[in-house]
């Protein structure tokens, strides 16, 4: 009951929300069904209650909020309601169809009980958050963006985002490191969630870390596994999904296998379903290669072992046609050069008989020519001697004939013949004597005369005057 | 191209020589040159397939620096 102070009526605060309280209960008697956005869960671990925000907005706007509850049993209820049908637990952010009943308490206030959440609402609205990420996506043109990307020949670096400890990743590893073709990968690890809420701002983190670095990358993996099918709404989120459409390298999802394909899985690059199968792809890439290469070893080898082969061959067949081509030339040749030996000395012998007679015939010639010039030279040495015999008797008579008349003169001019003419010789101690000069008197003088000697003494000398 | 040629220039140099004498169009004079080549090439993709260069300590390295400008635009974008 109100009291009275200072003539005014005055209520205790229990006395007012009591009273609303009341005025409430008779007010809203039955339960409503409500279309709300649920901002925040407000789940509570330890009491396993809920205090949902409920908010209704216009255009970005907040125009309508207020408080939840949903009690711990009927949270259960729920949450098994949403997983079956949604493959999703209750979470942060969604539209929910609820029914709720309007409560008042003295303590707590104004606030939404929760009874129940139709997770068929919330269905749709899921999937046409999904419907819209595609359109978006699709009207902005990148769509395709990753798909459209060039993987490298040989995806050999991989970027992987997953949990350490699940069995996706374990699987993918096993799967890639003991491929018994000795294929080698490099892999480096990217932490993240992957389901739930939560999930779409790791996975972007972890991608903005890759961006940094992603030169040393060919591909990014997301690799999921060993969860449930729970929880991978994320990956319908368009932020996350814009992200990896327009993500500089390729990335390949492994996220498991779910009813409908998520918009990440449908705009990655290569959508593997499980991780073993982004393994077996990536050992498919490094077969398309490697098969190819073994494939043109062989394909050389042969090739060239049978090119060096025919050319063998070819030139086994060149030599053997030389070497018949040459015999045959050789052949001729020889048979040529007998029949020209056998020509030349029939030519030869034929020669040799013609100069034979024509040197028998000169001989006989210069025979004949030479008695016959012996002949005359000898007739005319005869005439010569004949000649020669009667000049030379001729010439004999005439010298005997000069031989005289000299011996003639001869004689008439010897001193005795002078002598007997009556001249006389005076000399001189020995010498005769041809003037006065060196005469003196006395001087003895020997004069020859034709019959003896006469021997004087100079009484004296007189020179003759011409 | 370079004298060491990446694991695509090789696989497609390899490629064309393949071809190359499946068409007859090698000369017992250039034979022994390409297939030099090509054991190069094979050699060099087979080194590839079983082999990484990749340095976790560098990455790392680069992951802890800040983020350059260009990346921030990039991831901005």
């Amino acid at each position: 009951m109100p009291e009275i102070v200072n003539d005014k009526k005055v209520f205790t605060l229990l006395e007012v929300t009591k009273s609303i309280q009341k005025t409430l209960a008779e007010r809203y008697k039955s339960v409503y069904w409500v279309k709300a956005e649920m901002n925040k869960l407000n789940y509570y671990s330890h009491s396993g209650h809920c205090y949902p925000e409920l908010v209704e907005k216009a255009n970005g706007k907040v125009i309508a909020q207020i408080k939840s509850i949903l009690w711990k049993n009927d949270y259960i209820n729920v949450n098994n309601n949403f997983l079956n049908v949604l493959k999703e637990p209750l979470k942060n952010g969604i539209k929910i169809l609820f029914l709720a009943k309007i409560s008042f308490d003295p303590s707590y206030g104004l606030s939404l009980r929760i009874i129940d959440i139709d997770p068929s609402y919330t269905l749709g609205d899921l999937e046409k958050e999904k419907r819209e990420t595609i359109k978006r996506l699709k009207s902005e043109g990148i769509f395709n963006r990753n798909k459209l990307l060039q993987i490298p020949l040989l995806p050999k670096r991989i970027a992987i985002i997953s949990v350490e400890t699940s069995k996706g990743y374990a699987d993918f590893l096993k799967v890639l490191e003991t491929n018994s073709w000795n294929y080698k990968f490099f892999h480096f690890l990217f932490p993240s969630l992957l389901q739930g809420d939560r999930a779409t701002v790791s996975i972007k983190n972890q991608l903005k870390r890759i961006k940094k670095v992603r030169g040393h990358f060919d591909v990014v993996a997301i690799i999921r596994g060993g969860g449930g099918d729970i929880g991978l709404s994320c990956y319908n989120n368009y932020e996350l999904a814009r992200e990896i459409a327009l993500f500089p390298i390729p990335v390949i999802t492994g996220i498991g296998h779910v009813t409908n394909e998520t918009v990440v899985e449908m705009i990655s690059f290569s959508n593997a379903i499980t991780p073993t199968k982004i393994a077996e792809y990536l050992l498919q890439k490094f077969h398309n290669f490697s098969v190819p290469v073994q494939k043109a070893e062989e394909k050389i080898r042969d090739k060239s072992r049978r090119l060096l082969s025919d050319e063998k061959t070819k030139f086994g067949s060149e030599i053997k046609l030389f070497r018949s081509v040459t015999e045959n030339i050789l052949i001729g040749n020889r048979n040529q050069i007998k029949e020209n030996i056998n020509s030349l000395v029939q030519q030869t012998t034929f020669r040799f008989k013609n100069e034979k007679e024509y040197l028998r015939a000169g001989r006989e010639e210069i025979k004949r020519g030479t008695l016959k010039i012996c002949a005359a030279e000898k007739l005319e040495i005869n005439g010569f001697a004949l000649t020669m015999k009667k000049d030379v008797i001729s010439q004999i008579i005439q010298s005997k004939t000069a031989l005289n008349n000299m011996e003639k003169n001869i004689e008439n001019m010897s001193p005795q013949s002078v002598l007997k003419r009556g001249y006389s010789i005076t000399m001189s101690n020995g010498k005769a004597i041809k003037s006065t000069k060196n005469l003196k008197e006395g001087d003895a003088l020997e004069t020859i005369v034709y019959e003896g000697r006469i021997f004087s003494l100079v009484k004296s000398s007189k020179k003759t005057i011409e | 191209m370079s004298d060491i040629p990446t694991y695509t220039e090789a696989f497609d140099e390899l490629q064309s020589i393949v071809s190359e004498i499946e068409l007859g169009e090698i000369s017992v004079d250039e034979l022994s040159e390409k297939v030099k080549r090509a054991a190069l090439l094979i050699k060099l993709c087979k080194q590839k397939l079983t082999s990484t260069e990749e340095d976790v300590d560098r990455i790392m390295g680069e992951l802890d620096t800040p983020t350059t400008e260009n990346d921030a635009q990039q991831n901005g974008s």
